[in-house]
């Protein structure tokens, strides 16, 4: 039996300008577990994004719940919801979106600092670890506008980690990079959701929802269906792209 | 008319920062403006009364003349002389709401529809007619008394004419305008009383005799010739060589000085509001710089763009100019029209201590000249600071090239764990450092002049001991002249009744004419009580000292010769030092006892004995004690001077002012660079948030980011100061003959300043940092 590590219920998210309402999600039931490579995946506008930041508190709810560990997150205080942020969540975005006059090194590390997990050293120590696993030790000193975007996105996914969260949340974390930088962000977050990391990804990249062992499909605001298929591996990986080819064009995607 | 479209867009979408310059510029121009009305309008304005009421060019208060007609001929018949006029008076020490005068007052008669005086309404509002006449039995007085002695109308003053209890009681009825002698500033004050009063006095002086204590006096009013060749001081000299004046001269002054003795207050305040108002308008140019960088950085694209269209880059800096021109010109105009109500406002509130009512009327042409090179010179900064929109290239632009970090491996900085929102924000800072530069220049303005003032106001201190040590020649607990028969040694006792004498000395102060021109002698028993700040006290008979003025205005130094005339002859002084003595705007000389004798005549009632008490607390007691026990035959004064009062209250008002001014302008620059960097740093907010960073952390970490700036910026200020403070106040306190200002102020005072900045910095800072726990991540979704 799965443990669900997040759970939403009823979950929706309203847009309103001039009087006008835009329901991006509607009513939205769903469980995320932990130790899945949970993926989101739907059309253009379909709201994977929104569902996204809806779960993980980034974005408030319009209606609805949102739990975490069986713990209501969706109507927490500022405070509260920052400390969660800093102790049991991961972000990392399709921009790199790291803090443009710190060095990669200290952009993860401040990250390890805000989670108080650790002392000065530790933390100093599990950066310069995180960022050897994530290949860009040696960029470590540069801003992110003197790295490559493959770098600077590896080193978001590395700040995401320092904290050891429960869930990683990563919304189209490759959208922005050219194939090769892809392919290594790909393996990166494999490699970890293999180590036992949770994982919700948005994602419309077939290359890289084929990664997850369970794929969502949203579209207009609500769950159409849901995709199980075994751990990646990587020999794999073409039979996989079939299935999920296959299960898209069902749901006419 | 696609000019007018881009400039109401940028005036739109800058608006606060357009808004928060003009409102910088409206505060300079409100307190330079001011200054000008004070300063021109105040100083013509005396002038003009001085004219108009009929006074000379020199005035000599005189008293025991014998042949009024005899004196005025002779001095008639002297080259560059034109006219005489004489103003009968009666000096005379008076006393009211049981304050005692410590200059003699000057009754003066007034006749029904003279036109010589201006009378004020009862509340001090404006001007009142003429008055029929004025009633036996009461007075006008100076407005100035009400801050000396708290007078108000119904009060009484008592006049001691003659011993033995003959004293004349005047009502106060209301005030007059004394463009002559009216500030708080001088210590002789008139007032002025009926013709039958006037009379009644003279005929009490005359029968009392060797008993009278009021004496029979006149101003001279000297006028001479425009053309004559010979200037005021030359004829002074000659009067006092050719005429027997000088045996009656009690104290002789050119209207030049009267206009500088009535304008000594408004003139010192000024210059510190001027100096202010410079800063303000450098504190300005720096915040203007600051802000055209940011909208440069801000507009880079969309200048990318019109360039693109065929915007050639000095038309885009025309577009700006008129934005930033429009924002100077109406802070600057609505600060001119906000100096017309100030000056009206100060003119009325200073009215009790200048004892004139200072017109409010703006010196048009000065002020026209003043914002034009102000105005020329922000215009050009301007521009300077716009050129670099000429190198903007539409590509570079439209990509987005503006933002780059300068950021030096080698200085890396190691974040902790710990304290981690100051360090945060000190991180903040050594990549961004630009950006806090103007806070910081601003905060080194603000605190060095904060500075500045409140190291004078230490020097004043809370008694003005500052200023009485300046203008007095030698330290003293109290003050006692006897007159008449009363025999000092039995007033010496009753001090020692209170407390015990430490030491003592004698201080006279006669008029004498150095070189032929007038100076007040300090006469001291104990030369080495004298303040000297170069060369020897006057320790040898035929030795003298002078203040810098004296010195500087005779063209003489140490070991210099001078000739000193007496009432009794005259011989040769060798210059023997420099003291320092602010009485009579620095015109005095000091000398002892036995020098004076040897050209001045010895009389008791000049003598005034000057006592260090063992217990100082007693000084009032003593004061009060004597002069019930004493009455008239005794001269109390302690190391004070009931017009002090004011410069301090006036002195506490700048302060008070000039600190809420700091608010405002440290209130508007962080405000405007504030609100650009949270404007550029929206994305970094998010991306802090979406890490777990509370907005309350990141709040108190912008704010401790001005905080730093404001500490590194007032610990230039407050080192400037330190450095700057006592040249740059001397050379001003210099005008006022006080040559010996040096500031010692404790380390509260040194840090109160710099505190107050940084305060004020963190606060508002972290009140505009109130937008960080609005903003929201979602910002990083949307790119």
């Amino acid at each position: 039996m799965k443990q669900a590590l997040l759970q939403g219920r009823q979950v929706s998210k309203v847009f309103a300008q001039d009087q006008m309402k835009n329901k991006v999600l509607d009513q939205v039931d769903v469980d995320i577990y932990k130790e899945d490579f949970t993926i989101i995946m739907g059309s253009s506008g379909a709201g994977k994004s929104t569902l996204l930041y809806a779960l993980s508190g980034m974005d408030g709810v319009t209606d609805g719940t949102v739990a975490y560990k069986g713990k209501q997150i969706s109507r927490l205080k500022e405070k509260h919801m920052a400390k969660l942020r800093a102790q049991e969540f991961g972000f990392v975005f399709q921009q790199t979106h790291l803090v443009s006059n710190l060095t990669l090194f200290e952009n993860v590390a401040v990250a390890g600092f805000v989670s108080k997990k650790g002392s000065t050293a530790e933390i100093q120590e599990r950066t310069r670890s995180l960022l050897a696993q994530m290949g860009v030790e040696k960029a470590g000193n540069r801003l992110p506008s003197q790295v490559s975007g493959g770098e600077a996105q590896r080193a978001a996914i590395a700040r995401a980690m320092i904290g050891n969260p429960g869930l990683l949340f990563a919304d189209e974390p490759t959208g922005a990079l050219n194939k090769s930088h892809t392919e290594g962000v790909l393996s990166l977050l494999t490699s970890l959701n293999n180590s036992g990391q949770s994982i919700l990804m948005v994602t419309h990249d077939l290359r890289a929802a084929v990664r997850g062992n369970r794929i969502l499909y949203l579209e207009d605001g609500k769950i159409l269906d849901e995709l199980i298929l075994p751990r990646y591996q990587a020999e794999d990986e073409r039979s996989r792209e079939n299935r999920l080819k296959d299960w898209l064009s069902e749901l006419q995607w | 008319m696609e000019n007018r479209i881009i400039c109401r867009a940028g005036i739109r979408r800058h608006k606060k920062s357009l808004l928060g310059i003009a409102v910088l510029l409206f505060l300079v121009a409100l307190s330079l403006s001011t200054v000008l009305t004070v300063y021109i309008g105040g100083g013509e304005y005396i002038r003009e009364e001085i004219q108009r009421a009929g006074f000379g060019n020199l005035t000599a208060w005189v008293s025991g003349v014998p042949d009024m007609e005899a004196l005025r001929d002779s001095i008639k018949t002297q080259e560059g002389i034109e006219s005489i006029k004489i103003q009968n008076l009666i000096f005379s020490e008076y006393e009211a709401n049981g304050i005692e005068s410590d200059s003699e007052g000057q009754l003066i008669p007034w006749n029904p529809g003279e036109e010589t005086y201006h009378f004020f309404q009862d509340d001090l509002t404006g001007y009142k007619d003429l008055p029929e006449e004025i009633a036996p039995g009461t007075l006008y007085a100076s407005p100035s008394m009400v801050s000396i002695m708290e007078l108000k109308i119904g009060d009484v003053i008592t006049f001691p004419v003659a011993r033995g209890g003959e004293t004349i009681s005047l009502t106060v009825v209301g005030y007059y305008e004394d463009p002559f002698m009216g500030s708080s500033m001088i210590g002789m004050k008139g007032f002025l009383i009926s013709e039958a009063d006037y009379e009644g006095i003279l005929q009490t002086i005359r029968e009392a005799g060797m008993d009278s204590l009021s004496r029979i006096g006149a101003m001279i009013h000297i006028f001479t010739r425009t053309e004559s060749e010979v200037s005021v001081s030359g004829i002074n000299q000659r009067l006092n060589e050719n005429t027997p004046i000088s045996q009656y001269t009690e104290f002789i002054h050119s209207a030049e000085a009267i206009e500088g003795f009535m304008g000594i207050l408004q003139n010192a305040f000024c210059g510190l509001l001027a100096a202010f108002a410079l800063v303000l308008l450098v504190a300005a140019m720096v915040v203007l710089g600051h802000s055209i960088s940011g909208v440069i950085e801000q507009e880079y694209k969309n200048m990318g763009i019109l360039k693109t269209i065929g915007f050639t880059g000095n038309r885009l800096i025309r577009l700006q100019l008129v934005q930033y021109t429009a924002a100077l010109g109406a802070g600057i105009l609505f600060g001119i029209l906000a100096a017309i109500p100030a000056a009206k406002v100060i003119g009325r509130i200073t009215l009790t201590t200048t004892g004139v009512l200072l017109p409010a009327d703006l010196p048009i042409p000065s002020s026209l000249a003043v914002f034009a090179v102000i105005l020329l010179l922000l215009v050009g900064f301007t521009i300077l600071k716009l050129r670099k929109i000429i190198s903007v290239t539409p590509m570079r632009a439209i990509r987005g090239e503006t933002a780059e970090i300068k950021w030096k491996l080698s200085k890396a900085y190691r974040l902790r764990n710990e304290g981690l929102p100051l360090r945060l924000a000190m991180r903040q800072l050594l990549s961004g450092k630009r950006q806090y530069l103007s806070a910081g220049l601003i905060a080194v303005l603000l605190v060095f002049f904060a500075s500045l003032t409140g190291r004078v106001n230490v020097w004043l201190g809370p008694e003005g001991k500052g200023m009485m040590d300046a203008f007095n020649p030698a330290d003293l607990d109290i003050g006692v002249q006897s007159m008449g028969e009363l025999d000092p040694k039995e007033v010496e006792d009753m001090v020692r009744s209170y407390t015990d004498i430490t030491d003592g000395y004698l201080l006279a102060m006669p008029s004498v004419s150095v070189n032929g021109t007038n100076y007040t002698a300090n006469v001291i028993t104990d030369p080495e009580r004298f303040h000297i700040s170069q060369g020897e006290t006057s320790r040898e008979e035929d030795q003298v000292v002078l203040t810098e003025t004296a010195s500087l205005d005779l063209g003489v130094a140490i070991g210099d010769k001078v000739t000193i005339r007496g009432d009794a002859g005259s011989r040769e002084f060798t210059v023997s030092g420099i003291y320092h003595c602010a009485n009579d705007m620095g015109a005095n000389i000091g000398m002892n006892r036995e020098g004076y004798l040897s050209i001045g005549q010895d009389n008791p009632d000049i003598w005034c004995h000057h006592y260090f008490l063992a217990d100082t607390s007693q000084k009032t007691v003593i004061t009060e004690g004597l002069q019930v026990a004493y009455g008239g035959d005794v001269h109390v004064h302690e190391n004070s001077w009931p017009g002090l009062f004011g410069i301090i209250s006036a002195m506490r008002g700048l302060l008070a002012v000039m600190y809420g001014m700091i608010a405002v302008f440290v209130c508007i620059v962080s405000a405007m660079t504030g609100s650009k960097i949270l404007a550029a740093e929206q994305k970094d907010l998010g991306i802090y948030k979406s890490i777990g960073c509370s907005g309350e952390m990141l709040r108190m970490s912008f704010s401790l980011r001005f905080g730093i700036v404001a500490v590194l910026g007032a610990a230039g200020g407050t080192v400037l100061a330190a450095f700057l403070t006592d040249s740059l106040v001397s050379a001003v306190m210099r005008l006022a003959g006080i040559s010996n200002f040096a500031s010692h102020p404790d380390l509260l005072n040194i840090l109160m300043p710099g505190l107050t900045v940084i305060l004020l910095f963190l606060g508002f800072s972290y009140m505009v940092g109130g937008r960080i726990r609005k903003s929201d991540m979602t910002v990083l979704t949307v790119d």
